[in-house]
């Protein structure tokens, strides 16, 4: 591949993404809905509680305002007051004290439980000078009663102002203390750490649960001073609801966030545990996925590098995966049969075309030639060198009839030889001995087939060429040895040389009209007949000759019969 | 070929074991996921905490009990008070430290009556691994790892200036201390004593040390009296010495021409302090120091690092003029839901 993208990574990091990327989202959804489902649940609880806790303090407020009312009443009538407001202070636990005052502020009355006054210092806590008179309680915040020897619980006083049966202006007061709605305060709770207290409407706290942890300094009670309705804080919920016939208000607080951060992060780690473990899943499932997909797709590129290496001989062995694999795979298969068969073929028709292009050349062998060795034969025997003729004649002989050898291509190396031999025995004459030839051939060699006509357009080249055109004598070296598994000729002359372009250029020649077969057809015999690894290879020093090496391979006469 | 698709599919075996398990857990998850679970909280006991104090039956202490009490309701500890009949008896105070070591409770919140002597009880405590917070007086132990009071010195000085607001020539003053090696009661005095000495109109003419009852000190300070008449500002350093020296003063009659500074609140203080025998009282904060003792005995059994090792609680200082502040009524008088406060 040569990206370095796999196709397995991209696939696993996508799905992860995605199911990353959703389950986030998700949660994020969830937290959401849950939080605001848990808040919304919270208020409403806390609402709920809080019109109890309403219901209650009014009833005992309005409880409170029927005493005073009665006890109004008795003094207005002025009839036996003393008894009965002693046995209103009797029967009720929570009077600490009932007192009247005059307009000035000092005590005039007092009815209490059995306690003792103090004797001096009698400076109430309890007078205060009443709001305007509507028809609401007048209640004071908490005090401490200091009226009475060693006694000093916390009150709230009720007050009402009364004319007197003599006429005057008296104050009322009523001492309550807070047994029995304490007691029914500290048992609400909302939540897990929510309560209610009671404030009025300056902020002052009345009752609060745990008023002597804030009276010490170590709590602080926010949400005193807040208006009727629902307030959402950072750290909690306070609801606030206000009394009818008192300035008191119910402060309902509900740590609706510390209830529901630690249940939706309860809820979020599971979720987080969940995404893990199905993350792995997905990888799992992800790399099965495209292992199934893309192992299939590596192998059939591995065939494919292959195949391009090894054209001819790549055997496809078909690759199992997915439907779309198995239908590339064969595709793939068919392809590498019909290539292979096409490159046969067109093999067979290159040879086919050499064939009859080498047959063509056969057939219009170099008139010149011809002509001139009929010539120096007539003038041989005109001369009465009957031998000389007879060999010329012999050698001419030969060389047609290793040239045709039966429309065989490839002949024993011992009649190309001859062949070559024949040539040259007939140019030696033709050029008056103006080179020498020498032929050193391995024994071992002449069974081995060869090409026909290998030699001959090589000698050829050299003597017109090479030796053709030097002033002193030429030399013309044949050599076959085998090296390894092949066969080597070498066609060496010591004559002008050629440079780099004409060893190009002879090489890639096609062959002309005139100069018989080329050294290209001959490259291109061996090669289409033992394979691109064999062929002709030309070095060439100007002034120093040429040197033609051909490489073919040891083939016997009868595995080419088999063939 | 073969060996590579088995294997994937295997893996998609494993992985859809995987989702499958990952589903059923959700599903096995949902019983509790949803609900409330308070399995927790009742599996595990309530640590034991036990409280031991000086005496019990003070308003300082009982209001200290009150404090302590709330914090266990609220961290959900099981709490004991408890402390010996007497202000002198560290004996009896480590007999319950050790009796708490036998009962292998977790904390110890602990008031040393001495100094010394409370020292290798409360070593031997923490040497079991015992949580030990200290409030209002100190012990001698390297043990401690929090101590909850009143800033002791700073209470005596509070009182050495009160004093020098007596706008008598001179200020002849005895002081009524109780137990010698209760380090709280001298580290006030001496906070007072520094007070007192940088005016020259000062003079302590007498400075006795009494058992920490009422009538020690009532016994003492009608002795001192009467040996210095001319005493006119007396100091003492706790609740039951202040009643006491506060019903020596009324007996003697000098209510009106002896400065009395006191401390702690009790019912009757506070009547003296009405009635002029007592002229100011020094108010500490027993329920924030009961509470604050709990709160962080939890904290340490809770592995928690504590920011301070030391917590300074406030103390105010009442008079006849204020007592009836809003501030100073929330320091003089227990907020009782109305039970009636008898002492």
């Amino acid at each position: 591949m040569r990206s370095k993208i796999s196709l397995s990574g991209v696939f696993i990091t996508m799905v992860m993404a995605i199911v990353l990327i959703s389950s986030a989202a998700a949660t994020l959804i969830f937290v959401q809905v849950y939080r605001s489902g848990m808040e919304q649940s919270a208020v409403t609880s806390s609402d709920q509680i809080g019109v109890q806790v309403l219901n209650t303090v009014e009833n005992y407020t309005r409880e409170m305002q029927n005493v005073m009312e009665r006890i109004m009443e008795n003094m207005e009538q002025g009839t036996d007051e003393d008894i009965f407001i002693q046995n209103m202070v009797d029967m009720r636990s929570d009077i600490v004290a009932i007192t009247t005052y005059d307009a000035k502020g000092s005590l005039k009355d007092c009815w209490s439980n059995g306690r003792e006054l103090k004797k001096t210092n009698l400076n109430s806590q309890s007078y205060t000078v009443p709001d305007a008179a509507d028809s609401r309680l007048n209640i004071t915040k908490p005090h401490v009663e200091s009226l009475f020897v060693d006694y000093y619980p916390w009150v709230v006083t009720v007050c009402q102002e009364v004319q007197g049966k003599d006429g005057e202006r008296l104050q009322v007061n009523m001492d309550i203390r807070f047994s029995d709605i304490a007691n029914y305060i500290d048992n609400v709770g909302i939540g897990a750490h929510g309560y209610v207290y009671i404030a009025d409407s300056e902020g002052n706290l009345i009752y609060h649960p745990q008023q002597q942890l804030i009276y010490s300094g170590l709590k602080e009670e926010k949400g005193a001073e807040l208006k009727e309705g629902t307030h959402t804080e950072s750290e909690a919920i306070y609801t606030v609801r206000e009394l009818e016939n008192c300035d008191w208000k119910i402060v309902g607080v509900c740590y609706v966030d510390e209830m529901i951060t630690a249940k939706v992060s309860s809820a979020v780690s599971n979720l987080l545990k969940m995404l893990c473990g199905v993350l792995i899943a997905v990888f799992l499932l992800g790399w099965a996925f495209s292992e199934l997909f893309s192992a299939p797709i590596r192998k059939l590129v591995t065939a494919m590098r292959e195949f391009e290496k090894n054209t001819e001989n790549f055997v496809f062995s078909p690759i199992s995966g997915t439907t779309e694999i198995t239908t590339l795979s064969n595709s793939f298969g068919h392809m590498v049969v019909r290539l292979q068969k096409l490159m046969d073929q067109v093999r067979q028709e290159e040879v086919t075309l050499r064939k009859t292009e080498l047959n063509a050349l056969q057939a219009q062998i170099n008139p010149h030639f011809l002509y001139n060795t009929l010539d120096a034969i007539a003038w041989m025997c005109e001369e009465g060198k009957n031998e000389d003729a007879e060999e010329m004649v012999n050698s001419l002989a030969r060389l047609f009839r290793i040239s045709i050898s039966k429309g065989h291509e490839l002949i024993p190396i011992e009649k190309e030889v001859q062949h070559a031999m024949s040539y040259l025995k007939i140019e030696k004459y033709r050029y008056k001995n103006q080179f020498t030839y020498s032929f050193d051939v391995q024994e071992e060699c002449l069974p081995y087939l060869c090409n026909k006509i290998t030699l001959q357009p090589i000698i050829e080249n050299a003597i017109y060429h090479g030796v053709n055109q030097m002033l002193d004598e030429g030399e013309i070296q044949i050599r076959i040895y085998q090296n390894d598994e092949d066969i080597v000729f070498e066609i060496e002359d010591n004559g002008v040389g050629m440079s780099e372009e004409q060893c190009h250029e002879i090489m890639h020649r096609e062959a002309g009209d005139k100069t018989g077969i080329g050294i290209k057809n001959v490259n291109d015999r061996i090669k289409i007949y033992f394979g691109e690894n064999y062929g002709l290879s030309i070095k060439s020093e100007l002034d120093e000759g040429t040197c033609v090496t051909i490489r073919v391979p040891k083939v016997e006469e009868e595995e080419y019969a088999k063939k | 070929m073969r060996k590579s698709r088995r294997k994937a599919l295997a893996a998609i075996g494993v992985g859809l074991l995987l989702l499958g398990s990952i589903v059923y857990i959700a599903f096995g998850d949902a019983v509790w996921f949803w609900s409330d679970n308070q399995i927790n909280n009742n599996s595990i006991e309530k640590r034991k905490v036990v409280f031991i104090s000086k005496s019990t039956d003070s308003a300082f202490w009982q209001s200290a009990y009150a404090g302590a009490n709330a914090a266990s309701a609220e961290y959900n500890l099981n709490l004991t008070c408890e402390g010996p009949g007497s202000e002198e008896d560290f004996e009896m105070q480590n007999d319950m430290i050790d009796a708490a070591i036998e009962d292998d409770v977790d904390a110890i919140i602990f008031s040393a009556i001495d100094f010394e002597a409370n020292a290798d009880a409360i070593n031997r405590a923490a040497e079991k691994g015992i949580k030990i917070v200290v409030v209002d007086s100190p012990v001698n132990s390297s043990k401690i790892m929090c101590y909850i009071g009143t800033d002791n010195y700073g209470a005596g000085c509070v009182a050495g200036v009160e004093a020098l607001k007596n706008p008598a020539r001179t200020l002849r003053i005895g002081i009524v201390n109780f137990d010698k090696n209760t380090q709280n009661g001298q580290m006030r005095e001496s906070g007072f004593r520094d007070t007192v000495k940088k005016d020259e109109r000062t003079e302590i003419v007498s400075s006795i040390n009494v058992k920490s009852t009422v009538e020690d000190a009532k016994q003492g300070t009608i002795d001192m009296l009467n040996q210095y008449p001319h005493i006119n500002v007396l100091v003492t350093f706790n609740e039951w010495t202040s009643l006491g020296v506060g019903y020596a003063v009324e007996e003697m009659g000098v209510g009106s021409d002896t400065q009395l500074i006191a401390f702690d609140s009790n019912v009757k203080s506070v009547g003296m302090l009405e009635n002029g025998d007592v002229d100011a009282l020094i108010v500490q904060n027993p329920y924030a120091i009961g509470y604050l003792g709990v709160e962080k005995a939890y904290a340490l059994l809770n592995g928690q690092k504590l920011d301070k090792a030391e917590i300074e609680t406030t103390s105010i200082l009442v008079t006849r003029e204020n007592m009836y502040d809003d501030k100073s009524q929330r320091a003089l008088f227990a907020f009782g839901k109305g039970e009636d406060q008898t002492v």
